[in-house]
């Protein structure tokens, strides 16, 4: 059911379809020994199979911790049905006001900061590309892997629903991405597009990233990455021209 | 909380925590704070009454379930609630729709047009509006804009015609000290500071940090120039009802401000 993005992460993939293209609304699982952490629970538009998904996953047993990006909608849909309003299940995110995000009982994690969830290690990164205020990034120190939210996302053709980067005809194309960032992150138009690459130089360059895991896009291998963040930019500078202040 | 803004247009107050330890405020001293003093970031919503209808555009948080049902009852009494508009589906602004709708069963719900995943927000049978749209209250006229600094695809902004009122929603919000709660702008004490509006949008808008400042800035323009407000009735701010405009042309401040200096922090 679930698509291996490292060792020790696995996709749980999910799709929305807009007709011709379809855009991910996934989650991730990390296995820490026994131990399962959710990243993001995925919207209620999937949820049969999400926890399905997961129970499968799991043995029944469901998540020990459950880690948000953000509290929008078609990431947290799931929380409770997932047990994250439950004494088992730790939940972590990273608003600074809790309550209005309506996730009175998280444990909070510090934008900026690290945290160990049932003994793994994360950390949380201020992301440059989001679709909400309250958004964190989260690195997993143990497989390396960075999970971006709204960020590195991509749209898709039906029947590559499950593909990783590297199983696409010559990797995810600049088109999807473009078309992606095109339609979620607006406000790029207004972006000067060095600005966020020299901030995405910096996060790459402190943390040691192995795979991204977006939630509205296919995962990317560590070796197209490179070219995943060339095509990103050119779709960044195409979103910015295109629009023109009159 | 709540106060009115002119007859018809009614500002509802959310305070949210004080923000005093997390912006470290008085470590920071920014110009804007005074030492001692808590320190807000409000959650506003505001309800529009015409002579025939009304509507009330966002919500409030889920911190505040209660107090919206309650302060839109008071305010609408028997007339009930004919419109509820999600400015976007952000937690803190439509958190209480459901509530609402379930209180005002007849009440139609009105969302952005844009953005493509109406569905996944409970908003695919909702009345969508977009640029040059309104909506006719009797003596009270909204209509809708594009929103432009914003953070969610799914996002409108407002206008008041007879008031000439501007609603836009996240952009233009600032902090406000303990006592300041549901003043006016021209009622505080001393100058305008702009760089109350620096600590929002160097925090909450976290892409300003990136912008191009030249297109900004002539955006910037292009909005004074479209909407000349003689109201401004921010999400996250004080009301403006006084010399509106300049304080959009402070604006560009705020970017070169930012430009120059980064992002002052998270929310959070
Ligand atoms: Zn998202
Ligand atoms: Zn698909």
């Amino acid at each position: 059911m679930t698509v291996s993005v490292t060792p020790s992460v696995e996709w749980v993939s999910q799709c929305y379809n807009h007709g011709e293209t379809h855009e991910h609304v996934s989650l991730y699982l990390v296995r820490d020994g026994d131990d399962v952490i959710l990243v993001d629970s995925g919207s209620f538009y999937h949820r049969e199979a999400i926890t399905s998904a997961v129970d499968d996953a799991t043995d029944g047993c469901g998540p020990d911790a459950i880690i948000l990006s953000h509290s929008d909608y078609p990431h947290a849909g799931n929380v409770s049905p997932l047990g994250g309003d439950t004494e088992d299940v730790e939940l972590v995110a990273s608003s600074g006001s809790p309550e209005q995000q309506g996730l009175p009982d998280a444990r909070k994690c510090k934008i900026g900061g690290r945290l160990d969830v049932t003994g793994r290690t994360f950390s949380f990164i201020d992301p440059p590309l989001a679709d909400r205020s309250h958004t964190t990034w989260i690195f997993d120190h143990g497989d390396g892997v960075l999970f971006t939210a709204d960020g590195f996302g991509n749209y898709h053709e039906p029947g590559q629903c499950r593909n990783r980067s590297s199983e696409f005809d010559g990797m995810i194309s600049t088109e999807q991405i473009y078309e992606y960032h095109r339609d979620n992150l607006v406000w790029l138009r207004y972006v000067a597009p060095e600005k966020v690459e020299r901030t995405l130089d910096r996060i790459f360059a402190e943390f040691d990233v192995n795979a991204i895991a977006p939630v509205h896009g296919n995962p990317i291998d560590g070796d197209d990455i490179d070219v995943y963040r060339d095509r990103l930019y050119d779709a960044m500078r195409r979103i910015a021209d295109e629009y023109e202040v009159d | 909380m709540n106060r009115e803004i002119v007859p018809g247009i009614n500002w509802i107050y959310e305070a949210g925590p004080d923000r005093t330890a997390k912006f470290e405020l008085a470590e920071r001293q920014p110009d804007w704070y005074e030492p001692g003093r808590e320190a807000y970031i409000p959650q506003c919503a505001y309800l529009v009454e015409g002579d025939d209808e009304t509507l009330l555009f966002d919500t409030l948080s889920p911190a505040s379930t209660d107090q919206i049902l309650e302060t839109v009852d008071d305010l609408v009494g028997d007339r009930g609630l004919d419109y509820l508009v999600v400015s976007h589906p952000d937690v803190p602004h439509a958190g209480n729709t459901h509530a609402i709708l379930e209180e005002y069963p007849d009440a139609t719900l009105v969302a952005p047009a844009y953005g493509n995943d109406h569905e996944l927000y409970h908003l695919d049978d909702a009345r969508k509006v977009a640029d040059g749209d309104s909506i006719d209250l009797g003596g009270r006229v909204v209509e809708f804009h594009e929103a432009t600094f914003l953070d969610a695809p799914v996002s409108i902004w407002m206008t008041e015609r007879e008031t000439e009122t501007l609603f836009p929603v996240d952009w233009m919000g600032f902090p406000h000290l303990d006592e300041e709660a549901l003043l006016f702008v021209d009622e505080l004490d001393g100058e305008f500071d702009v760089s109350r509006l620096v600590e929002f949008h160097g925090r909450v808008l976290f892409w300003y940090q990136y912008v191009d400042v030249a297109k900004t800035t002539a955006e910037i323009d292009t909005l004074v120039e479209t909407f000349d407000p003689e109201i401004i009735a921010p999400a996250h701010g004080l009301v403006i009802r006084e010399n509106a405009p300049e304080y959009m042309e402070l604006m560009k401040d705020v970017t070169r401000a930012i430009d120059e200096q980064g992002r002052i922090g998270t929310l959070g």
